[in-house]
């Protein structure tokens, strides 16, 4: 199946393809996976295409989204389930119509355990599925947004684990900064969030990683370029700047090591992430410390552009975050899948911008196979959501409690 | 509730609009004629609006609302008994968002607040999209120049250039911009 238009010459014949609005706001979080952003605004991929972008860190993902529905930041840098919540009305703030420009990255998240589980030995997924089943023993973790790819990865996990994420654990929202401080305070008992703040939580010694994102779905889809489906179709010609303006960036760091390695001092700076960096860069480079003395060169660490293979906005990935959201019973009904992720994915003007960058455009639907066995191709989004022997939804008759 | 500095600028100081935009609902602070500072009133009221009531709108009122538009925009709004068409386009040109010639009733003074508003906002959308062309365009010029120098010095293509430069401003968390400034100022100095 081939649903990407191919750009005629003509695409563009009624008018010139200079950016209706040259100059964005564009909202980030302070995460390693903001890279492709942050480098397209401050070196130049910008100003190329006829753009200034203007960057705006954000304090959580819920006041990014807040900003993003009202339009005072045009675009951002967002987690892939947060657009398709917004979207389908799940949450803090009624239904509003978004669009996802491309992928930004693949991989790069971790889950954390406390320190204080350390010591206990709780140190790998059978002691704390253990641990989680007993009496009286109510751990509590944190993810970075409700319906964020970190709540999903999280549930996801300890799912796979036997371990029920809604009725055996308690969750909690962290901004992904501050997870670090409420493992110290003894709030939570691990968390989900991604880098630089799992490694900076290790290097501090707050704990370590039991569980790469990338463990759980190697290449999964992570942060998305996301604006409002108004914002694209009143400026589709900023749009697609923007999109190629990141993807041009995006390539560039990947073209080489020393290039990936100054995308980290960059990142490191006051104004972006203000983190160490020796707490960005190993992981960044595909270099892990889990901080149980474990070490590894990890096949399928960040990826901000992979050949375009981690930018395409696949129908698929945006299906998945779907059929989690209908497991999880954060969706009561089945959503028409293909149709929303096609309203979702701005795969026409992704393709045109691919096109003139000379970037391959893959199938938008891909197949991956998860830790649990699954495998997910989007080819039956309502069978694969009732595929689960832990779920919460509640409509199914033999919804089991627990494992 | 809209904020409104009046400035009365006629000479029989009626005062021919307070009592119309109060009885409409508007929150007025009345200002002496033009005299004053005008961009020193706007910072302390901060006004919403500026209304200016004037017999005719001379050099000195146009001076004023040229000073207002360049340091604390805000929409203005001129009622004025000056029919002369030359007057008006003058008044515009200075930054006047409405020019209204005589016949002030309550009733009007909403729609006419509301047009000048939105005209305000629209004019200040485009200048500062004027503003962000004419700066990318300069940093794409001075980064091109910078590009163009290192080829010339290093013997290098345009991509190695860039990613010279690139590779120099990320590893110092800085722009290109700022790389491209320092190439330039360092070969004035040695050239």
């Amino acid at each position: 199946m081939n649903t990407v238009p191919r750009a005629t010459p003509l695409a563009w014949v009624n008018g010139s393809d200079a950016p209706e609005k040259p100059s964005l706001n564009i909202g980030y979080m302070a995460l390693t996976d903001c890279a492709s952003v942050v480098v397209a605004a401050t070196q130049g991929f910008a100003q190329q295409h006829g753009l200034t972008l203007n960057l705006k860190r954000q304090g959580s993902w819920a006041g990014l989204r807040d900003k993003l529905v009202s339009g005072e930041l045009d675009a951002a840098h967002c987690l892939y389930g947060l657009v398709y919540a917004v979207h389908l009305g799940i949450g803090g703030v009624p239904a509003s119509e978004m669009a996802v420009l491309m992928g930004l990255n693949q991989n790069a998240q971790a889950i954390n355990l406390s320190p204080a589980l350390q010591r206990k030995g709780v140190t790998n997924p059978e002691a704390l599925a253990r641990l989680a089943h007993q009496h009286g023993a109510r751990l509590t973790f944190a993810q970075t947004f409700p319906t964020g790819t970190h709540a999903m990865w999280l549930y996801y996990w300890l799912a796979s684990q036997g371990i029920h994420p809604l009725r055996d654990v308690d969750s909690v929202v962290v901004p992904p900064a501050q997870m670090a401080a409420h493992i110290q305070a003894g709030r939570i008992d691990g968390f989900c969030v991604g880098e630089p703040w799992a490694a900076d939580a290790v290097a501090t010694g707050q704990g370590f990683t039991l569980a790469t994102s990338q463990s759980i779905w190697p290449d999964h889809p992570e942060k998305v370029l996301a604006c409002a489906r108004a914002f694209a179709e009143q400026y589709p010609n900023s749009a697609r700047a923007l999109i190629k303006a990141v993807l041009a960036a995006s390539r560039f760091i990947e073209q080489s090591p020393e290039n990936r390695r100054s995308t980290a001092q960059l990142l490191s700076g006051s104004a972006y992430l203000a983190t160490p960096l020796a707490s960005i860069e190993p992981r960044l480079l595909g270099s892990y410390h889990d901080g149980l003395g474990n070490h590894w060169q990890d096949p399928h660490a960040l990826r901000l552009h992979d050949h375009g293979r981690a930018n395409l906005p696949y129908l698929s990935d945006g299906m998945w975050f779907m059929t989690q959201f209908r497991r999880w019973g954060l969706l009561r009904d089945d959503p028409d899948y293909l149709g929303v992720a096609r309203q979702v994915q701005q795969l026409a003007l992704y393709g045109e911008a691919a096109q003139s960058l000379g970037v391959a455009c893959p199938e938008p639907m891909r197949s991956s196979l998860l830790i649990d066995g699954s495998r997910w191709d989007g080819s039956d989004p309502y069978g694969y959501a009732r595929s689960f022997s832990l779920h919460a939804m509640g409509d199914l008759p033999d919804a089991r409690v627990g494992a | 509730m809209l904020r409104i500095l009046l400035i009365d600028d006629t000479q029989s100081k009626l005062g021919r609009l307070k009592a119309a935009l109060s009885e409409a609902g508007f929150e007025v602070i009345e200002a002496p004629g033009l005299t004053i500072d005008l961009p020193a009133c706007v910072e302390t009221v901060r006004p919403d609006v500026v209304l200016i009531d004037t017999d005719s709108p001379d050099r000195d009122v146009m001076e004023q609302v040229v000073l207002v538009s360049r340091d604390q925009p805000r929409p203005i709004v001129l009622f004025t008994d000056e029919h002369d068409p030359a007057v008006m386009r003058q008044a515009i040109q200075s930054g006047v968002s409405a020019y209204i010639v005589e016949g002030i009733h309550a009733a009007r003074l909403q729609p006419i607040l509301d047009v000048a508003m939105a005209r305000f906002e629209s004019d200040q959308a485009l200048k500062a999209q004027l503003l962000a062309r004419d700066q990318q365009l300069a940093e794409r010029k001075r980064i091109e120049q910078a590009k163009g120098l290192l080829m010339k010095m290093k013997d290098c293509n345009e991509e190695q250039a860039y990613t010279l430069m690139r590779r120099q401003a990320m590893s110092r968390q800085q722009k290109l911009i700022q790389v491209a400034e320092q190439i330039i100022a360092m070969h004035e100095m040695l050239g």
